[in-house]
């Protein structure tokens, strides 16, 4: 017998088996039941964010073993399956921690469509926040955490990781000598990491670190000084924008870093103190940086919470930022006119000139000319990332698989390049915040912006950017920005107008631009002062307020002018 | 061996430093070492991965400082060389000294309540002594009195 009868056997034989079956079990008996009848609703908190994993209970009487229970999904939904037989005093409680328990009796008119057999939708519940020991004890550990980076007294990371650890101990330990002390679970923490962002940055890691290699910013830098003819009123713009640019697709660190020794040495060969080009440097790479959705880590975070687009970020943000460049070019020049003036525009040593134009040459042109078409297409693909469902996350990633398969640099080395701290910080980070969103802090502070602001959108608008600029010259910008997320989204929901989003751009001002108004405002700013330092150039703290709080005025003032003109009247 | 080392950073503070050593040099006839050393705890609390790239970097600012100092040597007819180390400044330039036996250190005079000096007035007293104990050197602080 061939194989293939022996199938078509095996088949029929089945195929009568279940004939079979049908006829001897007749049609399903369960068919011609009831289904159980649902008692289904949703709950929310106060600023409208629906509540998960909230224990929601259906209780006969007063007390005893609940009829169901269930608890809350993702979006705040909730399903009860209804027994048989019930009473007439039917209540659905429902608890969470952090969250006043509420009680929701039902009316003879719910009860009787229940008995009935009929599904019933509640309307909405909202759980008012409780605060409790783990409240305090979360935004103690947070601020702790923030005090630790301000000051730097230990490393971002540890000091994240050692918030995290902290916020688990508490969680864990604390319980067992008061349940109040629970703040949140080890799979309910790692829900608050963004994995959007963690992926977004190592991609772009990747990408900066065989660019990083070329020596394009060496050559950027070079190519100021011979394009200016050694003016140097006009290498200062020059240089502002070259800054500026790269800090766009790049990170402002990385940028700085590269720029800042090859600006010394031109800056030191043409007789000029260096920092008159330094401090521009910086200020502009903090105000164009944000012009696109990867050229901040703050903006990364905001694009991914509050789903704008590479786009988004370029037709509602770039032309602010490009007026606030002028206005930083403006005042640069006024600014450092006089050290320009000192400097005398003198030519160069032949012997210094040589070693310049050394240094100024591209290194890898191979490996610049791939990461060329690399970067280019990664851009096409973030531009139309959004009409094809393309995360920004995805194409980084990639973008960076492609470079690293087309160049085939040492694998090991790039993977060294990745900055596997501060991927760590910004999970770390994220737990940290999650943990004042989990415990409340974040709904008071929203409640408090909310009712300062009502429905004020203009008045929203002059509080978030002023009040970001402000506080992140003392506070480190990203997890500033990381906390307000949830509090911007609240206003977003609640202001007439804010649908546009446009506080999130606001925060993306305030939060960057306010990097300007101190020396520990920003990364970039510390990188920069180091090795102004070591030239023999130190930047001191006074110094750079002096600069870097106008500065910040002025480019504040002008961004937010445009996002009013965008948002408000055209 | 022998010689005279002149520990500099660049900037305006360097100059009288340079120029004593470049008159000490003349005035001997000893050889002379400008010394640049790179430190990178600076980044200690933000980019910890790109001390390879910023190493070779700062390398390539430190030859060009010391270029400066040796170009200005050569316009005083004075012959220097240029030497970058990694590390610690104060470990490095009593390194420096025991490997040149130098006869001579130069070094620039702080003044007191700056806070971009690398020494206070007490700390450069100790060092003096110490590496004057240690290697041999005679130390010359040169540019600023102290007030």
């Amino acid at each position: 017998m061939s194989k293939q009868v022996r199938l078509w056997g095996l088949l029929a034989l089945l195929l009568a088996g279940s004939l079979l079956l049908t006829l001897l079990t007749g049609p399903d008996s369960r068919a011609d039941e009831p289904l159980p009848a649902l008692l289904t609703g949703s709950v929310y908190d106060r600023q409208g964010t629906p509540v998960r994993d909230a224990e929601v209970r259906l209780y006969d009487g007063s007390g005893g073993e609940p009829l169901a229970e269930t608890t809350t999904q993702p979006d705040g939904r909730y399903a009860l399956v209804l027994p048989e037989t019930f009473g007439d005093n039917l209540t659905v409680h429902i608890e969470r921690a952090h969250f006043a328990a509420t009680d929701i009796p039902l009316d003879a008119e719910t009860v009787t469509a229940l008995r009935a057999g009929q599904s019933v939708v509640l309307p909405d519940t909202t759980l008012l926040r409780r605060i409790t020991a783990a409240f305090w004890i979360a935004t103690a550990i947070f601020a702790a955490v923030l005090i630790l980076i301000a000051t730097g007294q230990l490393h971002n990371t540890l000091a994240a990781l050692l918030g995290a650890s902290a916020l688990f101990a508490v969680s864990y330990l604390g319980p067992l000598l008061a349940p109040e002390l629970f703040i949140f679970d080890f799979e309910g923490a790692l829900r608050y990491i963004d994995w959007n962002v963690i992926f977004l940055i190592m991609g772009m890691m990747i990408v900066i670190a065989v660019v990083e290699r070329t020596g394009i910013f060496q050559w950027l830098a070079f190519m100021a000084y011979r394009l200016s003819r050694g003016k140097l009123w006009l290498m200062l713009p020059i240089l502002m924008v070259v800054t500026g640019v790269a800090s766009a697709f790049l990170d402002n660190v990385t940028t700085m870093l590269l720029m800042t020794p090859m600006t010394v040495q031109i800056a030191l060969a043409m007789g000029v103190n260096p920092l008159a080009l330094l401090i521009p440097e910086v200020l502009a790479s903090n105000v164009v940086g944000i012009s696109t959705l990867v050229g901040t880590p703050t903006n990364i975070l905001i694009g991914s919470y509050a789903n704008l687009s590479f786009n988004d970020f370029l037709l509602n943000l770039t032309p602010g930022v490009v007026l606030a460049l002028l206005g930083l070019i403006v005042y640069s020049e006024l600014v450092y006119r006089k050290s320009f003036r000192a400097a005398g525009g003198g030519g160069l040593s032949p012997v210094l000139l040589q070693a310049l134009a050394e240094r100024g040459r591209i290194t890898q042109p191979d490996h610049l000319k791939k990461a060329g078409v690399v970067g280019a297409g990664m851009i096409v693909l973030f531009v139309l990332g959004e009409h094809i469902h393309l995360l920004p996350a995805v194409t980084a990633i990639m973008g960076a698989t492609a470079l690293l398969v087309w160049i085939r640099p040492n694998i090991e080395e790039m993977i060294e390049a990745v900055d596997w701290t501060t991927l760590v910080f910004f999970m770390t980070l994220f737990i940290c915040v999650g943990a004042i969103q989990e415990v409340g802090l974040i709904s008071f502070i929203a409640d408090l912006i909310g009712n300062l602001v009502g429905e004020n959108l203009l008045l929203a608008m002059l509080v978030v950017t002023w009040s970001s600029a402000l506080l992140s010259t003392v506070i480190a910008n990203i997890p500033f920005t990381a906390a307000m997320l949830p509090v911007i989204g609240y206003l977003t929901l609640t202001i007439p107008g804010a649908e546009s989003k446009v506080l999130f751009y606001c925060l993306s001002v305030g939060s960057a631009m306010g990097g300007n108004g101190s020396l520990i405002g920003a990364s970039a700013n510390m990188v920069t002062a180091g090795i102004a330092e070591r030239a023999g150039h130190p930047i001191t703290y006074g110094y750079f307020f002096k600069k870097g709080f106008p500065a910040l005025l002025i480019t504040v003032s002008l961004a937010m002018l445009w996002l009013l003109l965008h948002f408000l009247v055209l | 061996m022998g010689g005279i080392i002149c520990a500099i950073r660049g900037g305006p503070h360097s100059r009288p430093t340079i120029a004593r050593a470049i008159a000490l040099a003349q005035e001997t006839g000893q050889p002379l070492y400008f010394l640049y050393v790179v430190n990178l705890d600076f980044l200690s609390h933000t980019s910890s991965t790109r001390v390879h790239t910023i190493s070779e970097e700062m390398d390539q600012m430190g030859d060009f400082i010391l270029l400066m100092a040796k170009d200005e040597a050569a316009r005083h007819r004075v012959e220097a060389q240029g030497v970058i180390r990694h590390g610690n400044v104060l470990d490095e330039i009593i390194a420096l000294c025991h490997e040149l036996r130098a006869e001579y250190l130069v070094l620039g005079h702080p003044k007191i309540g700056r806070e971009d000096t690398v020494f206070t007035h007490e700390q450069l007293q100790r060092f003096v002594a110490r590496i004057e104990e240690q290697t041999g050197a005679k130390v010359i602080l040169a540019g600023e009195a102290v007030p």
